[in-house]
């Protein structure tokens, strides 16, 4: 134990700035492709709409692309070794990173055209000793809102250093 | 689709290949080297081999009950969490149980796995959660 310093404590209270994108069908498509869906709502606007959405709908998770793109679509000198972004690795002597928990809640789907903005603040830091060693645990959450203000996603996601 | 309290979800087989796992990378511009570089993923972090995305098992969770019952088994709320490596090559099989049924709310929940069977052959839980999902329609 004693890898969350000080340092580490005031990194986690400095505020990220707001991310905001807007989704086309090519977002959607590459997504749903990439997981396997064949599901015609994902893919044409046609099926979506007769399905009751407005355009074409993306999958449940979706979410997790806009905020890996925002943690991660960024110069070189922004990125970490590992290929992580430097925003999301806390200032403490680990080297290797993995994914945690995650949780979820959903609001209404997001659809082609959308303008989705994602609120990101770290709510958690902790550390605990683990088989392997001292183990630090970064729990973000991640607050997707579409164009009308409507809640799309809020996530909880712990990333865990060692 | 008549979804009862103990029915078993059928299980879903997903064997992740390396396109799956680049373009699953790609679509989210995840860069983490973990997911394509297998000499780092050996020599720094020490896994056998490439590894399958966290979010892709949610993800093979969340599929396993709407590839059964549909889209309009609408996703309400998902935790999960993993405690074994699934890595390229893998055979996952994904599957569960529905845990409760709440009319009033039109809702369902589940409990949900990805499961792998070790080199000893066996089974292995790589991550499990809960979930709710709305009533299907059809």
């Amino acid at each position: 134990m004693g890898l969350l310093t000080d340092e580490a404590r005031a990194w986690a209270q400095e505020p990220f700035d707001p991310y905001e994108v807007t989704i086309s069908a090519t977002d959607i498509a590459r997504y749903a492709r990439a997981i396997g869906e064949t599901d015609p709502v994902f893919f044409d606007a046609d099926a979506a709409r007769a399905a009751g959405y407005g355009d074409v709908v993306a999958p449940p998770y979706f979410p997790y692309t806009i905020r890996m793109q925002a943690a991660n679509l960024r110069d070189r000198s922004d990125l970490e070794p590992d290929g992580s972004s430097s925003e999301d690795v806390p200032p403490v002597e680990t080297t290797r990173a993995m994914a945690g928990e995650t949780k979820i809640e959903m609001g209404v789907p997001i659809v082609a055209g959308d303008t989705i903005t994602l609120e990101k603040e770290i709510i958690d830091l902790y550390e605990k000793s683990g088989r392997s060693g001292d183990l630090v645990f970064v729990v973000q959450a991640f607050t997707f809102k579409n164009q009308r203000m409507e809640l799309v996603m809020r996530e909880e996601f712990t990333r865990i250093y060692r | 689709m008549k979804v009862d309290v103990g029915t078993e979800i059928p299980t879903m087989e997903r064997v992740p290949d390396a396109i799956d796992l680049f373009t699953f990378s790609a679509s989210a511009w995840l860069l983490h080297r973990i997911h394509y570089d297998l000499p780092f993923t050996t020599e720094h972090d020490g896994h056998p081999g490439l590894l399958v995305h966290g979010p892709l098992q949610g993800t093979y969770m969340i599929q396993a009950v709407q590839w059964w019952l549909g889209t309009s088994a609408e996703m309400r709320s998902i935790s999960y969490r993993h405690s074994s490596p699934a890595y390229l090559g893998d055979s996952l099989r994904c599957g569960g149980t529905i845990t409760e049924i709440d009319e009033g709310a039109g809702t369902f929940s589940a409990e949900l796995w990805v499961k792998k069977s070790d080199d000893t052959g066996d089974e292995v839980v790589t991550t499990s959660g809960v979930a709710t999902f709305r009533l299907p329609t059809s």
